[in-house]
């Protein structure tokens, strides 16, 4: 009787061991599995990381650029828009040549047109001025707003109706 | 389980982290940016804008754009930090029923926490949008001195957002869990805080799973912003004595300097000059006007030396508040992105005479270590899942003593990872595998771990048998080395027990002794590898004789023996590099010519046809 009993013991003893040694497996596999799923899905995760560095790799530069595009601007306001003089013609295809080369790059400009109503999702305002325009719209366009691959990297600077 | 997301809800900015595969990452707002303005508005078209969108019609809707409300939650109106603020602050406040403040925006009052609550609620939003799941928990970061009212009322905040608010901890504290500090023990931790607008220092004595905040201190109203103010006040200054044009009042070109001025203190970080160049900045009466200023960073450093100065004072009062000195401070942790400015860290450095904790980036640290507190309440940071790395570089020793590493020191184990190596001399039937750890280029610097023979490799000229070498390392940091003879099949290998049984200090001091030896090694590595080419020459130049014969002159055939002779003796005698590295060229001319004799090349006066030296 008392060795059924301890045989008994034994049994249970054994049985708790293994039931142990089942949740352990489980968990390791678990624990593999995801390890392993980790490690895909990180995989995925970089591949399409790295096409976003490739695509904006550039933008540090390309938003430096932008500033130069503004100069252009800011000269050929200066000096007049007539293409026809020589210095302004020249000065304007330059900028054209490096606005081209930039939108090789995937630079795009935002277009505004005066009398749209402001979009703080895509302008800046500098200044609310009086006009005989609607409240809120777009008077002037003080600086050009670019996008590159589609993200807005500068926001235009506009002049809103008050 | 689903993530939850570290906060960082800044007075002008706030950041986002979550736990990926253990460490923390920051995530991009919707509008692809690591940090998103704290502001708010509702604009003129009744929508509600939160972030760089509110930020961008603040100019013409100032009233309805919140900005700084961090610096009115859970605060009660009648404070004086409150009073202060009003005078500046562009949209009206009022004094709540219950003593608190009421911010106006459009035509309703909203209290600090609703105000905040948009800002959590479009953090929420793309953190969503990015990461493709649903958050429903946070953990959120307050300066260390937010009293009990400020931190229930950013508590709330979380609520009103739809955020389960697991805990509110301390920016320093955030600061000091991203750079680990938290496992050390009985240790006191400043950190220097200082942000765009706000500076703040806190002391911190970590002991056993516990940070404690000793004491804290700062200036609510000094930042990078102000830095920026004072680079334009000069360049606007300087500008005024050079050309005699005041460009302060003219809205544009002020943009444009603004913004220039910022270019210009971010550079001078890391070069001494920086030119800031606008051209077409305005136009005078005798045509446009270009704005050309050189700013170095003496100059600057010379613009901002009383603000550097304040902060240090504001440092010795909180550490002796504290009740410290300042050679009881065992770490010190840079926050916030002015840090990055060398003439900080150089006055941080010299106050504590100490190198300051600065490798995480100064924006993201506080966001990077509210992620980390989320990690643990996650349970993502479970020691089971923990995986070490070696301390030290694995290798062998390789012909000339030279240590080839095999497996870099801090990968990741278990791994495993094999190099195929040859024979050094013909006939070499045995090879000896010398397993070597640390981080010195020559074999005989570093550690020894174990050696065994594989013989039986069939004979064959130096170069042509293929020994695979492989390490295996398990996650118990026991490591197999094995060497297998391709041709033969043969293979040996060994296992070792402690490789990575080293303490602490002996790793930092093998490491130390490394970087220290480095120069000294390289030169070591040269002249190995310069010696083994010159012997390659050597066995290359008696092969050719050998084979040539008869087919080239004896005048030929004495020069190039001569030249062996003399690179033979350099490579025995001389410790110079350029020594023996001219020896084995002249011998390798002379060796040119068997080639130019054999092809028939060399014709009456084809002297100068030599072919270019490899």
């Amino acid at each position: 009787m008392a060795e059924e009993i301890k045989e008994e013991s034994q049994n249970k003893e054994e049985q708790s061991s293994i039931s142990d040694c089942e949740k352990q497996r489980d968990e390791y596999l678990d624990g593999w599995k995801r390890a392993k799923a980790d490690l895909l899905n990180y995989k995925k995760d970089e591949s399409k990381r790295f096409e976003a560095i490739i695509r904006f790799a550039n933008e540090a530069i390309v938003k430096d650029l932008v500033t130069v595009l503004d100069s252009f601007d800011l000269a050929l306001n200066t000096l007049g828009g007539d293409e026809e003089f020589k210095t302004q013609k020249g000065l304007y295809l330059i900028r054209r040549q490096l606005e081209d080369i930039m939108k090789l790059s995937g630079l795009e400009r935002v277009i505004i047109s005066v009398g749209q109503p402001f979009d703080p999702g895509l302008q800046e305002a500098v200044a609310e001025v009086e006009s005989d325009k609607a409240s809120g719209a777009i008077i002037e366009e003080v600086e050009k707003g670019y996008t590159l691959h589609g993200k807005l990297i500068r926001s235009a600077r506009v002049k809103v109706a008050k | 389980m689903a993530k939850i997301l570290g906060i960082d809800l800044g007075t002008t900015n706030s950041a986002m982290a979550i736990i990926e595969a253990g460490e923390p990452k920051i995530l991009e707002n919707s509008e692809g940016n690591r940090t998103t303005p704290s502001v708010v508005a509702i604009s003129k078209s009744n929508e509600r804008l939160v972030g760089l969108l509110a930020k961008r019609q603040s100019v013409v809707n100032p009233k309805n754009t919140i900005s700084s409300v961090k610096r009115l939650i859970g605060r009660n109106f009648e404070d004086k930090e409150v009073q202060r603020d009003k005078s500046w602050l562009p949209f009206d406040i009022q004094k709540s029923s219950t003593g608190g403040v009421e911010i106006k925006m459009a035509d309703r009052w909203y209290k600090p926490e609703e105000i905040s609550a948009m800002v959590l609620a479009k953090i929420k939003a793309d953190a969503e949008a990015k990461i493709g799941e649903k958050i429903e928990e946070a953990v959120i970061t307050v300066p260390a001195y937010f009293d009990d009212s400020q931190r229930q009322a950013t508590k709330n905040a979380g609520e009103i957002a739809g955020l389960k608010v697991r805990r509110i901890i301390n920016e320093p504290t955030a600061a000091a869990l991203a750079y680990g500090l938290n496992k050390q023990k009985n240790e006191q931790i400043v950190v220097y805080d200082f942000g765009g607008g706000t500076f703040d220092i806190s002391v911190l004595e970590v002991g056993d799973e516990t940070v404690e905040v000793k004491s804290t201190g700062g200036d609510t109203h000094l930042g990078g912003d102000d830095f920026d103010r004072k680079i334009i006040e000069h360049l606007i200054s300087e500008y005024k004595k050079q050309e005699g044009i005041d460009i302060s009042s003219d809205p544009l070109a002020l943009q444009r300097l603004k913004e220039a001025a910022e270019r210009a203190k971010h550079e001078l970080s890391t070069v001494f000059e920086s030119e800031i160049n606008l051209p077409y900045i305005t136009s005078g009466a005798s045509g446009p006007k270009h704005f050309l200023l050189k700013l170095t960073r003496a100059k600057l450093e010379e613009l901002i030396k009383a603000e550097i100065e304040r902060s240090i004072e504001l440092v010795e009062k909180t550490i002796k508040e504290a009740g410290f000195k300042p050679s009881d401070i065992d770490e010190v942790v840079m926050v916030g992105g002015q840090t990055r400015m060398p003439a900080i860290q150089e006055a941080v450095k010299k106050f504590f005479n100490k190198e300051p904790h600065k490798g995480i980036n100064p924006d993201e640290v506080v966001a990077a270590g509210a992620a980390i507190q989320a990690g643990i309440f996650q349970g993502d940071v479970k020691d089971v899942l923990l995986l070490d790395v070696i301390p030290l570089t694995l290798g062998i020793e390789t012909y000339g003593g030279v240590a080839t590493p095999i497996l870099e020191k801090n990968t990741t184990i278990p791994t495993q990872k094999s190099q195929v190596f040859s024979t050094a001399a013909d006939n070499q039937t045995s090879v000896e595998i010398h397993i070597l750890q640390g981080e010195r280029s020559m074999a005989s610097d570093n550690k020894t771990l174990a050696k065994f023979i594989l013989d039986g490799v069939p004979p064959s000229p130096r170069g042509i048998p293929q020994i695979e070498v492989s390490f295996d390392i398990d996650a118990d940091g026991i490591l197999n080395v094995s060497a297998k003879d391709k041709a033969s099949g043969k293979s040996q290998s060994v296992r070792i027990e402690a490789s990575t049984q080293l303490s602490k200090d002996d790793i930092e001091k093998l490491k130390q002794e490394a970087a220290g030896h480095s120069e000294e090694d390289k030169r070591k590595k040269e002249l190995a590898e310069t010696k083994n080419h010159a012997e390659q020459t050597i066995y290359l130049a008696e092969k050719s004789v050998r084979e040539a014969g008869d087919k080239i002159p004896a005048e030929l055939k004495d020069a190039i023996n001569q030249k062996t002779e003399k690179l033979k003796t350099s490579i025995h005698q001389s410790q110079n590099i350029e020594e023996i590295k001219s020896a084995a060229s002249e011998l390798s001319l002379e060796l040119q010519k068997i080639g130019q004799i054999m092809y028939g090349q060399n014709k009456e006066g084809g002297e100068e046809q030599k072919p270019p030296q490899q």
